[in-house]
């Protein structure tokens, strides 16, 4: 039936979907810097049209719905690449801290104070009795002992303080987790009610951002909501559920990650609880074992030089160092000089006070592959290398991986970030459809007025 | 729409630009500020551990430099002691010879006697000199290698032993530093104190007084032959030393080659890099100044 009232429908229809349209555009930019948000664009249907006799008429418009414009694929990839980022920014971060012991740059480097230790050596033996010079050496050793427990023990407490950020980072993942999980909750039942959900997953997949910069998170979406766990399975949200992970102090002194019971301290692959992870168990631990083994050496090797020596009053040398643990582990935190009398530095080889023959046998270690093959200052110089070189590629790899990241975040911003332009653009249209829709209410009425007039002029 | 769609909010990618470029301005800047473009062993792991190597190096060429140092006092000592000596035994030989012609009188040869006891007291204690509190004649030992002792033929005992010490000066290389005082003064044949001695006895006897000049002679040919070993054991000091000076130049220069900015290129950096600030923050203030927004009535 083409009547007016019809084409009044068509009209006012109209007019209620492209205000419902200027309302997606209006969302958009009031949410332009909303972080995650997915701008959306408004969604016309042609209303079915009725066919009398040879005609087609149109039955007008609706709005569909206004669709949220996101790529799923690319929030994965996004939240991947985060997880990547955030491992190494632990690394570098944690590292970081710790290079500044090698650096060399102050006279607190373990380095210099070798060098220094066969410095004051060398002065000995130009002049073996003389008590000044004998102090001198017991000194530049009372220094290098120190310095390597400085290091050490700076070592350890750095180790502590990954171990409290791993602590935190735990809690963390667990309201995170919490979060996710009760959103899932919200959008399953508004969807159950066909209702919009948009805003609550655009709050989700920022959530999950967030959860995968601190740990390796894998999703699998089903019907119901999404479920999150660890690469390696551990569970962190089931739907409407989450699982917390928990700490527990291990022998070895550090914190473990478990969860449902299962240890998975080793098997975080990505996120900076993963980079934490991986400097507190495996850089410092080797750091230390290589420093252990260097003090251990020298130790060992100044040991038998003054044990084959006697002393200023004739007697036999003992040991230079409190000799090493056995295994030589905790070697540098515990390195100390066993001599306290100058008198007692073995620098004679004849047993008269006067004689510098055994120091030869000290200043020959400074040039002995005596400690993993090497010298005792190349060791180091090999430590000091491994450090920078640990800082360095984690430093280019965060780069790298910052640079994927930027990229990826372009190229979401690309789909789903709102462009004040586009919608200025959208709302002329709506605004221009709009009025010409009132335009059509309009002239119907005047041509309704017309019919009602009809005849009573 | 079939144009591409680019990202609206271009921000993000801005302040990382601006992260970046300040945190070139930062290198420059510490760079600049220690001369060193290995402020971290990160910056150069390579450079990093050859500079421990070449730390290591300098302190030992260092030591080298302050033993060759504190040796060539020893050893000078040495030298103008020995000097003192062959000019006391000079002095000894033209008395014996005096004494030896034969027109001196008993008293006259007493005289000369005496003064040769002066001499001998002299050579004592000269054997007995000491550089920084420790005797130098004395090989390794640190008692007085001289004592005299009237039990004794020369009147004089050796109590010091026949040890020397050997001291680094460079890498593999070491060299000794005394000749023990047994060797120099008392030598078998040659011992300076019982030629003295026995020039006394033949004056005081009035026998043989020429063979006993003739001893001293021989105690001041020995000598003469020992103070070689300290002009030689000093010129090869010296030539150590300036080959070590040389090795720590070399060293100075390698340290420069691996971790000293390169002050030119650091300020243009340095300068680029303020540009580049200013101009990302330029940029920055622009962007979305302007939108279609503002274009329309």
């Amino acid at each position: 039936v083409s009547n007016l009232l019809a084409t009044l429908t068509i009209g006012t229809g109209a007019l209620a979907a492209e205000q419902g349209a200027l309302d997606a555009t209006a969302n958009n930019v009031a949410n332009v810097n909303t972080p995650g948000y997915t701008r959306k664009e408004a969604q016309f249907i042609e209303n079915t049209p009725v066919v009398l006799g040879r005609l087609t008429f149109g039955t007008g418009v609706s709005l569909e719905k206004l669709q949220s414009v996101r790529d799923p694929i690319l929030q994965l990839r996004i939240a991947q690449e985060t997880g990547q980022q955030g491992d190494l920014n632990a690394q570098v971060a944690g590292m970081q801290q710790i290079e500044t012991l090698f650096s060399g740059q102050n006279s607190g480097d373990i380095g210099v104070q070798i060098s220094a230790l066969f410095s004051s050596v060398s002065q000995l033996s130009t002049d073996p009795a003389d008590v000044a010079l004998r102090q001198g050496v017991l000194t530049a050793a009372g220094n290098l002992a120190t310095t390597f427990r400085n290091t050490a023990t700076n070592l350890s407490a750095q180790r502590s303080s990954l171990d409290l950020s791993m602590t935190r980072t735990v809690a963390q993942v667990n309201t995170l987790s919490q979060q996710i999980a009760k959103l899932n909750g919200q959008i399953i039942t508004l969807e159950n009610l066909h209702q919009d959900a948009a805003p609550l997953v655009d709050q989700r997949d920022v959530l999950i951002n967030q959860l995968s910069g601190l740990i390796d998170v894998s999703q699998i979406k089903s019907d119901t909501g999404i479920t999150l766990t660890t690469s390696n399975g551990a569970p962190l949200v089931a739907d409407d559920k989450s699982f917390s992970l928990t700490t527990q102090l291990d022998p070895s002194g550090v914190q473990h990650i478990f969860s449902e019971g299962n240890d998975i301290t080793t098997q975080i692959d990505s996120g900076s609880l993963s980079g934490l992870l991986a400097v507190r168990d495996h850089k410092i631990p080797t750091l230390l074992a290589g420093l252990d083994t260097l003090a251990a050496g020298l130790a060992n090797a100044f040991n038998s030089a003054n044990t084959a020596g006697s002393d200023l009053n004739g007697n036999p040398g003992g040991n230079f160092f409190v000799a090493p643990p056995v295994g030589s582990q905790g070697a540098a935190a515990s390195l100390a000089v066993a001599i306290t009398d100058p008198a007692q530095i073995a620098a004679s080889s004849d047993g008269s006070a006067g004689s510098n023959g055994n120091l030869a046998a000290f200043s020959a270690i400074h040039d002995q592959n005596i400690i993993g093959g090497q010298t005792p200052s190349s060791y180091y110089g090999n430590l000091v290398f491994g450090v920078g070189n640990d800082v360095a590629t984690a430093s280019a790899d965060l780069q790298s991986s910052q640079l994927v990241l930027q990229q990826l975040q372009d190229q979401r911003g690309s789909i789903s970030g709102v462009s004040l332009d586009e919608e200025a653009a959208h709302m002329v249209e709506y605004q221009r459809a709009y009025e010409a829709a009132a335009r059509v209410v309009d002239t119907v009425n005047q041509m309704m007025q017309t019919v009602i007039h009809m005849g009573t002029t | 729409m079939s144009s591409i769609r680019v990202n609206p909010n271009i921000l993000p990618d801005l302040l990382s630009a601006l992260a970046g470029t300040r945190q070139q301005q930062n290198t420059a800047t510490i760079e600049l500020a220690t001369g060193s473009r290995i402020n971290r062993p990160s910056d150069d792991p390579a450079g990093a551990a050859a500079m421990v190597a070449n730390r290591d190096q300098t302190s030992e060429a260092d030591s080298f430099l302050q033993s060759a140092s504190s040796v060539s006092g020893l050893l000078q000592t040495a030298d103008s002691t020995l000097s003192s000596v062959v000019t006391a035994l000079t002095r000894a030989i033209s008395l014996g010879v005096q004494g030896a012609n034969g027109t001196l009188s008993a008293a006259d040869r007493s005289d000369v006697a005496s003064e040769l006891s002066g001499i001998q007291q002299q050579l004592i204690s000269l054997g007995n000199t000491s550089y920084q509190g420790e005797f130098i004649f004395s090989g390794t030992s640190t008692a007085q290698p001289f004592v005299a002792d009237p039990t004794s033929s020369s009147g004089v005992t050796y109590t010091g032993n026949a040890g020397t010490n050997n001291v680094a000066a460079g890498p593999n290389y070491s060299l000794p530093i005394n000749v023990p005082g047994s060797q120099i003064f008392s030598a078998a044949g040659a011992d300076m104190f019982q030629a003295i001695s026995d020039l006394i006895g033949a004056l005081q006897s009035n026998t043989g007084i020429a063979n006993a000049a003739g001893e001293v002679s021989k105690a001041f040919d020995h000598i003469t032959g020992q103070r070689v070993f300290y002009g030689n054991a000093l010129n090869q000091l010296q030539s150590q030393t300036n080959f070590l000076n040389s090795q720590k130049a070399d060293l100075g220069a390698a340290a420069n080659t691996i971790s000293a900015a390169d002050m030119a290129t650091v300020a243009t950096q340095l300068t680029q890099s303020q540009v580049a600030v200013s101009a990302e923050l330029a940029a920055i203030s622009r962007i979305s100044q302007n939108s279609l927004f503002d274009y329309l009535k």
